[in-house]
C-alpha cells in the first residue's frame, strides 16, 4: 500500500509501508530559503521535467555541474566546525573516528548531508536517510567550504531530465541498479545489516550523486562505465519509479509476491471463509 | 410448468433416478464444508479468465522491438510473450482486470485447497472409505502448485525468468538423469527459446485437462460416498443430516460461486498483482533483488535458503546441494501426504469406515502431528522472505537467516506439544466450545431454590428461525417414494398409490393442515404463512396460497 | 425471536410477525439483485467507453456480489432449511455380486491364458512399440547434454565486452566500480556472463596459481551462482562481497569468491584476465571449471 504524502505543496512522495523509508530527501524542497528551486511536476512518464533555477545556462547537456557560490565558504566553515569537525577534524582531514573528506568533491559531501545521513547519530551502523539538519542553502555552503579545501572529485550534478530518455533509463536501471535496489526501487536488505535503501525519497541530484560517488557499500560508476547521458537516463527512470504506472490498482508496496501472497490469503481467502461461515453456519 | 423435457431425456437416458437422488441429496450444514467449494469456484474462474487470456497471449520467445503504449519500455527488444502480455494488459479492453483476476484466483485457489486439506486432515475425513479421494485431492494440490508455477513463468518478465532459471538448476540437480532431463525440458542449454512455448502447452492443455479429470473424479466420489458430518443430535454413521440439495443447498452453493467471483474480481480490479511492466523483459544477466515466487512455492524457496551448503561428491559424481531441499523435500512431503491414511492406520489399527468426523481436540495425537508439520512448512514459507523481513524490521540478513535455521527445528515440536496439551485440555472439558445451556433458577413456595437446565425445546426455538424444523425429517418426496416402494407398490405401475401419497404430499408442502398419513413417516408440516408457502413481496397480499407442487390429479 | 415458547411462536405466526421478518429478507434480496443489475449496466457503460481496470473491478464486484449475496440469502432465509435426514446406502456390494465378478474375471483369464505363447508375444510387441515410439519422442525434445555444461564462450584472448557489445578498457572502471561483461561476440550470453570488479582495497588474497589473473587489481568471476544459478549481481563495495539475490549466498571477492554465508557450496569460478597493449581487457583463457550449479556428472 502506498501512502502519498504531500510535502512542500509540490511533490508527492510515495512511502512504502513496512519499509524503513524516510522522506528526508524531500526536506530541502520544503524549505523556502533553498538556493535551488524546483518547478514542474513529477507525475507521469511523459511530463517529467525538473529544472533548477539556480544553474547556469544548461543548454541540452544532460548533466551540468552546480556552481557553488564562493561567498558562502565562510558560512560553510562555521557550519562544518559546529556540526562535522568533532569527527572529521577541523580541516576535514579525518580522524580515527571518521574518514578524510578533502578532495572527495562536492557531490559526495552534498549527498551525505542533503539526504540527512550526515551528521551521523551512531557511527557503528549504516547511515540511514533522515530529515536533513540543514537548509539547502546551508548544505551548499558546507559543500562549498569542503570542496574549497582541495580540487578533485565529482561536482554536484544537476540533471536535465528533458534531455534524458525514459526507456534507455529502464534498460540501464535494470542492468546496474535493480540487483540491490530491486526492480521497483523499493530497496532491500543486503548481507550483514547493510541495506540498499529505497529510492523513493531521492531527488534527481541525489540519485546522480549516488551513482557517481558510490556512497557506503554502493559501487562507484565513473564516466568510463556510465556516461553523463546514461546517468541522466537512469535518473529519469528512477523519478518515474517514484510515481509508477499503477494501472492494476493499489501497488501493495511494490515488493512483489510477498505482499501479494498475504493479500491473496488474508483478504481473498479470508473474506471468502467469512462468507462461507455465513453460508454454511455451524452444526447444530 | 412443462415437464416434457424430463420425460424426453429419461426415455432416452434413464436419468430420472439419478436426478431425483441428486435433487434430494442431503448436505451437512457446516462452514468448514464450504472450503473445498472456494477452491472449486476459483478453478472455474481460472478456466474462464484463462481462456480469455489465451486469445491474446503469444507463447513465443522470438524477439521483437516493443513500440506499444507503455512508454518506459519503448524501443526495447522483448520476447513476443512479454510484449503480448503488455498489450493484453494495456490495449485489450478488460484485459488487465482479466489477467489480474487470473493471478489472484490462482493465489486463492491454492490457498483454499490447503485450508480444505487441513480441514479434511484434522477431522479425520480421509479415513475409510475416503482414502481414494484423499489421494485424488493430494494430486490436485500438486497439480495446482505446478500449474501456478507454469502460469507465473509465462509472461517472461524479469522475476519469473529468474524463477525458470532456478527451475532449470533444480532439474539439473536430479542424480543420474538430471542433465538429460534439463536438456530435454529446455531443448538444450538454458535459456534457449523453447521453454515458454512448452510451458504454455503444459499450462493450458496438459495440466488443466488432468486437473479437470481429477476434479471430476473428486466430486463424483464425494457424491457417491456422501458427505461426512460432524457428531451431533440425530447424526449417526448411517445417515446424513442437513439441508436438501434442492433448492436450499443449490442456491447457497450457487450464490457462493458468485461471491467467490466477486471477491476475486474486486482484487483483480483494485489490487495490483505482478505488474510485469515494471519488471521488464527477462534477460539472463539482469536480476532484481527481492525475487520471490508466488506464495505456494514459498516453502520450497525457503527450504533452498535455509538448507546448508552441503554438496556430496565421490566416485566421480556429485549430488548438488539443491537436490535435498528442492527435489527430496517435495518428494518426501507429497509421499507422506498421500500415504497418511495408511500411515495412521499402522498406529490406530482402525479398519472401520467412518462417516462421522473427529473433533480435532478428541484426537490429540493426530492434531499435534498436523500442527507440528504445518508449523514446519510455515517456517519454511516465512523463510522465503528473509530479505524482505530483514529490510522491513531493520534486522541483519544474516541474523534472520540463522534465526530461521533455528526456528525450523524449534517451532514444530513446540507447536505440536502445545497443540497436544490444548487438545487434551479441551477434550477433558466435555462441553467446551459449545453454547451453554440456560439454567433456570426457580423458587418454590417454601422459599427453596432449585436450579435445572432449561427445556431443550426452548433452546431450539432460540437458535432457529421459522425456516428450521425441530427434528431432522426425511424429505417428503423421498419419504413417500420409499414408503411406496416398501409397501410393494410399483413406482410407475400403481397409479393409485402414488397419487394418494403425492396428494398428501402436496398438501403438506403447500401448508394445508392435513392429517398425518397413518403408518407413514412423519411429514414436516409447514404452518400457514411460513416462507416458501407463497405470498410475499411480489405477490398479492394476504394468506393466499400458491401451489409449489403440481397435483398429478390436476394434470389429467 | 427471543424468549419464546412453541405456543408463543404459533401466536407470532398467526399475527404475522414471522411474515414481517420474511418480507424484510425479501426486500434485502431484491435490493441485492437490483444493485447487481445496476452494476452490470454500469459495467457495460464503462466497457463501451473504453474500459478502466479499477472501475471494472469494482463494478464486477457489485454485479457478481449482488447476485451471490441475493441468491445465498434467498436460499438461506426464504427456503426451508430442514434439517433433513437421509440414510446412507451401503457402499459395499453384496458378497454374491463380488463372487460372480471374480468368476467372470477368471473365466476370461483362463480363456486367454490357454494360448500362453500368444500372450507373451503380445506383451513383448506392446512393450517394443511403447519403447520405440516413446524414445524418439523424448529424444527429440532436446539434444544430449554432452559437454554443454562444461564449456562457456570464453576462450584465450576473448575481449571483454559490455552488454551492448562495446569493448572494455582497463581505464573504464573507477576503483570501486563493477560491470557485467561477456566474451566478444556473445554479448548478453546467459552462461558466459561474468562480473568484472575493481575493488578499492588492495589486500587481495590470491589463490595459488592465480597470481597473474587480476591485472591492475581487476577481478572477474562467473556471474552464475553455484547454488541455483541466479546472477550474482549484488556487489557490496565496502565489504567486498557479492550477494546472490535469490537465496542470499555471499561470496568474498577478496579471497577468490569463496562462499562465506548462505547455501552456496562452491566459490564462483574466476576468469583469468590480461590487458593488451591498447589497454583493452582480455581473457587469458576460459574458465577452468564448469560454471554454475552442480550436476551429477560433475566430479
Amino acid at each position: 500500500m502506498i501512502i502519498r504524502k504531500k510535502l512542500g505543496g509540490r511533490i508527492l512522495v510515495p512511502v512504502a509501508l513496512g519499509v524503513a523509508a524516510s522522506v528526508s530527501g524531500m526536506a530541502l524542497f520544503s524549505q523556502g530559503a533553498a538556493a535551488a528551486t524546483v518547478s514542474g511536476s513529477v507525475g507521469s512518464a511523459n511530463t517529467n521535467s525538473l529544472t533548477y533555477g539556480g544553474t547556469s545556462g544548461a543548454g541540452n547537456a544532460p548533466i551540468t555541474n552546480l556552481k557553488l557560490d564562493s561567498s558562502t565558504i565562510a558560512l560553510g566553515k562555521t557550519l562544518f566546525v559546529e556540526n562535522c569537525s568533532s569527527c572529521h577534524g577541523d580541516s576535514a582531514g579525518g580522524t580515527s573516528r571518521a574518514p578524510n573528506l578533502v578532495g572527495l568533491g562536492a557531490a559526495t559531501i552534498d549527498f551525505w548531508v542533503s539526504t540527512g545521513r550526515m551528521p551521523l547519530a551512531d557511527p557503528t551502523v549504516q547511515a540511514i536517510a533522515k530529515p536533513s539538519r540543514f537548509t539547502r542553502a546551508q548544505t551548499l555552503a558546507i559543500d562549498a567550504y569542503v570542496s574549497s579545501l582541495a580540487t578533485g572529485g565529482p561536482q554536484i550534478p544537476v540533471v536535465n531530465l528533458g534531455a534524458a530518455s525514459l526507456s534507455v533509463g529502464e534498460g540501464l536501471f535494470s542492468t546496474n541498479c535493480a540487483g540491490c535496489h530491486t526492480i521497483t526501487g523499493v530497496g532491500d536488505a543486503l548481507a550483514d545489516a547493510v541495506y540498499a535503501p529505497s529510492l523513493y525519497p531521492a531527488t534527481s541530484t541525489q540519485i546522480a550523486e549516488a551513482v557517481r560517488t558510490g556512497p557506503g557499500n554502493m559501487p562507484r560508476f565513473g564516466t568510463g562505465n556510465l556516461s553523463d547521458q546514461q546517468v541522466a537516463d537512469i535518473v529519469k527512470y528512477v523519478k518515474y519509479l517514484q510515481h509508477p504506472n499503477n494501472a492494476g490498482g493499489i501497488g501493495l508496496g511494490h515488493v512483489g509476491p510477498v505482499t501479494e501472497g498475504f493479500v491473496g490469503i488474508l483478504i481473498g481467502l479470508g473474506s471468502l471463509m467469512i462468507a462461507g461461515y455465513w453460508i454454511g453456519g455451524r452444526a447444530h | 410448468m412443462n415437464y416434457k423435457p424430463i420425460d424426453w431425456v429419461d426415455e432416452r437416458l434413464g436419468t430420472a433416478k439419478f436426478t431425483r437422488k441428486s435433487l434430494n441429496k442431503i448436505f451437512p450444514d457446516h462452514w468448514s464444508f464450504m472450503l473445498g467449494e472456494i477452491a472449486m469456484y476459483s478453478f472455474f474462474i481460472l478456466l474462464g479468465t484463462g481462456v480469455f487470456l489465451t486469445f491474446f497471449f503469444v507463447p513465443s520467445s522470438a524477439d521483437i522491438v516493443y513500440h506499444g503504449s507503455y512508454a518506459p519500455l519503448d524501443g526495447h527488444v522483448v520476447s513476443q510473450a512479454y510484449a503480448s502480455t503488455l498489450d493484453l494488459s494495456f490495449n485489450v479492453r478488460a484485459g488487465l482486470v482479466m489477467r489480474q483476476m487470473h493471478h489472484w484466483a490462482a493465489n486463492v485457489f491454492v490457498a483454499a485447497i490447503v485450508v480444505h486439506l487441513l480441514r479434511v486432515f484434522f477431522t479425520g475425513a480421509f479415513r475409510k472409505p475416503r482414502e481414494i479421494n484423499w489421494l485424488v485431492g493430494s494430486l490436485l494440490l500438486m497439480m495446482a502448485i505446478l500449474e501456478g508455477f507454469l502460469g507465473y513463468s509465462l509472461p517472461d518478465d524479469l522475476i519469473s525468468g529468474t524463477g525458470i532459471r532456478i527451475a532449470y538448476s533444480i532439474t539439473l540437480s536430479v542424480p543420474i538423469v538430471g542433465s538429460y532431463l534439463a536438456s530435454f525440458l529446455f531443448g538444450g542449454q538454458f535459456p534457449g527459446d523453447k521453454i515458454i512455448p512448452r510451458f504454455y502447452t503444459i499450462h493450458i492443455l496438459l495440466v488443466p485437462a488432468l486437473m479437470a479429470g481429477l476434479l471430476g473424479a473428486h466430486l463424483a466420489i464425494m457424491w457417491h460416498q456422501k458427505h461426512t458430518q460432524y457428531k451431533g443430535k440425530g447424526k449417526t454413521e448411517k445417515n446424513v443430516v442437513g439441508v436438501a440439495m434442492w433448492p436450499a443447498y443449490a442456491m447457497q452453493a450457487g450464490g457462493f460461486f458468485f461471491l467467490t467471483a466477486a471477491v476475486i474480481a474486486a482484487l483483480g480490479g483494485l489490487a495490483q498483482i505482478n505488474p510485469i511492466w515494471m519488471y521488464g523483459q527477462y534477460i539472463p544477466y539482469k536480476v532484481s533483488y527481492a525475487v520471490q515466487p508466488d506464495w505456494y512455492m514459498g516453502w520450497l524457496d525457503g527450504a533452498l535458503r535455509l538448507f546448508p551448503s552441503w554438496e556430496i561428491t565421490g566416485f566421480g559424481h556429485m549430488i548438488p546441494t539443491i537436490f535435498f531441499p528442492a527435489v527430496l523435500l517435495p518428494g518426501i512431503t507429497f509421499g507422506l501426504l498421500m500415504g497418511w491414511p495408511w500411515i495412521e492406520r499402522i498406529f490406530t489399527k482402525d479398519t472401520q469406515a467412518h462417516n462421522l468426523l473427529d473433533n480435532p481436540r478428541d484426537n490429540a495425537w493426530r492434531t499435534s502431528i498436523g500442527v507440528g508439520v504445518m508449523a514446519f512448512y510455515m517456517v519454511l514459507f516465512f523463510a522465503s522472505s528473509t530479505d524482505v523481513l530483514a529490510n522491513a524490521f531493520n534486522l541483519s540478513l544474516n541474523f534472520v537467516l540463522w534465526a530461521f535455521r533455528a526456528l525450523v527445528f524449534v517451532v514444530p515440536p513446540i507447536a505440536a506439544y502445545v497443540a497436544y496439551k490444548l487438545a487434551k485440555e479441551a477434550s477433558s472439558a466435555s462441553r467446551a466450545g459449545r453454547p451453554r445451556k440456560a439454567m433456570v433458577v426457580s423458587r418454590s413456595n417454601e422459599g427453596e431454590y432449585t436450579t435445572e437446565e432449561s427445556d431443550p425445546r426452548i433452546e431450539v426455538e432460540l437458535k432457529r428461525s421459522a425456516m428450521h424444523s425441530e427434528v431432522p425429517q426425511p424429505l417428503p418426496e423421498e419419504a413417500s417414494f420409499h414408503a411406496a416402494e416398501a409397501t410393494g407398490e410399483g413406482t410407475s405401475e400403481s397409479e393409485g398409490g402414488l397419487a394418494m401419497s403425492a396428494s398428501s404430499l402436496s398438501s403438506a408442502a403447500t401448508g394445508e393442515m392435513s392429517e398425518r398419513p397413518s403408518g407413514g413417516p412423519e411429514v414436516y408440516q409447514v404452518p400457514p404463512g411460513t416462507p416458501g408457502s407463497g405470498g410475499g413481496l411480489f405477490s398479492p397480499r394476504g394468506p393466499k396460497l400458491s401451489r409449489s407442487f403440481e397435483d398429478p390429479e390436476e394434470e389429467k | 425471536m427471543s424468549s419464546s415458547t412453541p405456543e408463543l411462536e404459533q401466536e407470532k405466526v398467526k399475527v404475522g410477525l414471522v411474515k414481517t421478518s420474511e418480507s424484510r429478507f425479501e426486500k434485502v434480496v431484491a435490493v441485492s439483485f437490483a444493485l447487481s443489475l445496476l452494476a452490470s449496466i454500469g459495467l457495460g457503460i464503462v466497457y463501451w467507453q473504453g474500459g478502466q481496470t479499477q472501475a471494472e473491478g469494482a463494478l464486477l464486484f457489485f454485479a457478481l456480489g449482488g447476485l451471490g449475496f441475493g441468491i445465498v440469502a434467498w436460499g438461506k432465509y426464504l427456503v426451508p432449511q430442514g434439517p433433513y435426514v437421509q440414510e446412507r446406502e451401503e457402499l459395499k456390494s453384496p458378497e454374491s455380486e463380488r463372487a460372480v465378478l471374480i468368476e467372470s474375471l477368471e473365466r476370461g483369464v483362463t480363456q486367454i491364458e490357454r494360448r500362453s505363447f500368444l500372450v507373451k508375444l503380445l506383451g513383448v510387441s506392446i512393450a517394443a512399440f511403447g519403447v520405440i515410439t516413446l524414445f524418439p519422442f523424448i529424444r527429440s525434445l532436446g539434444p544430449q547434454p554432452k559437454k554443454m555444461l562444461y564449456v562457456t564462450n570464453w576462450k584465450k584472448g576473448s575481449a571483454l565486452v559490455r552488454s551492448d557489445g562495446s569493448k572494455v578498457r582497463a581505464s573504464d572502471l573507477e576503483v570501486g566500480g563493477v560491470l557485467t561483461v561477456f566474451p566478444e561476440g556473445h554479448a548478453g550470453g546467459a552462461i558466459s556472463q561474468t562480473i568484472l570488479i575493481r575493488p578499492s582495497f588492495e589486500d587481495i588474497v590470491t589463490k595459488p596459481g592465480r597470481e597473474t589473473w587480476g591485472p591492475q587489481g581487476y577481478l572477474a568471476y562467473s556471474k552464475v551462482c553455484t547454488h541455483a544459478g541466479c546472477p550474482v549481481g549484488l556487489y557490496q563495495e565496502l565489504t567486498q562481497q557479492l550477494l546472490c539475490p535469490c537465496h542470499q549466498s555471499l561470496f568474498d571477492v577478496m579471497t577468490g569468491a569463496n562462499p562465506v554465508f548462505g547455501p552456496a557450496p562452491r566459490p564462483l569460478p574466476q576468469l583469468p584476465l590480461e590487458i593488451d597493449s591498447q589497454g583493452f581487457l582480455l581473457a587469458q583463457a576460459g574458465y577452468d571449471e564448469p560454471i554454475g550449479p552442480g550436476f551429477w556428472e560433475r566430479a
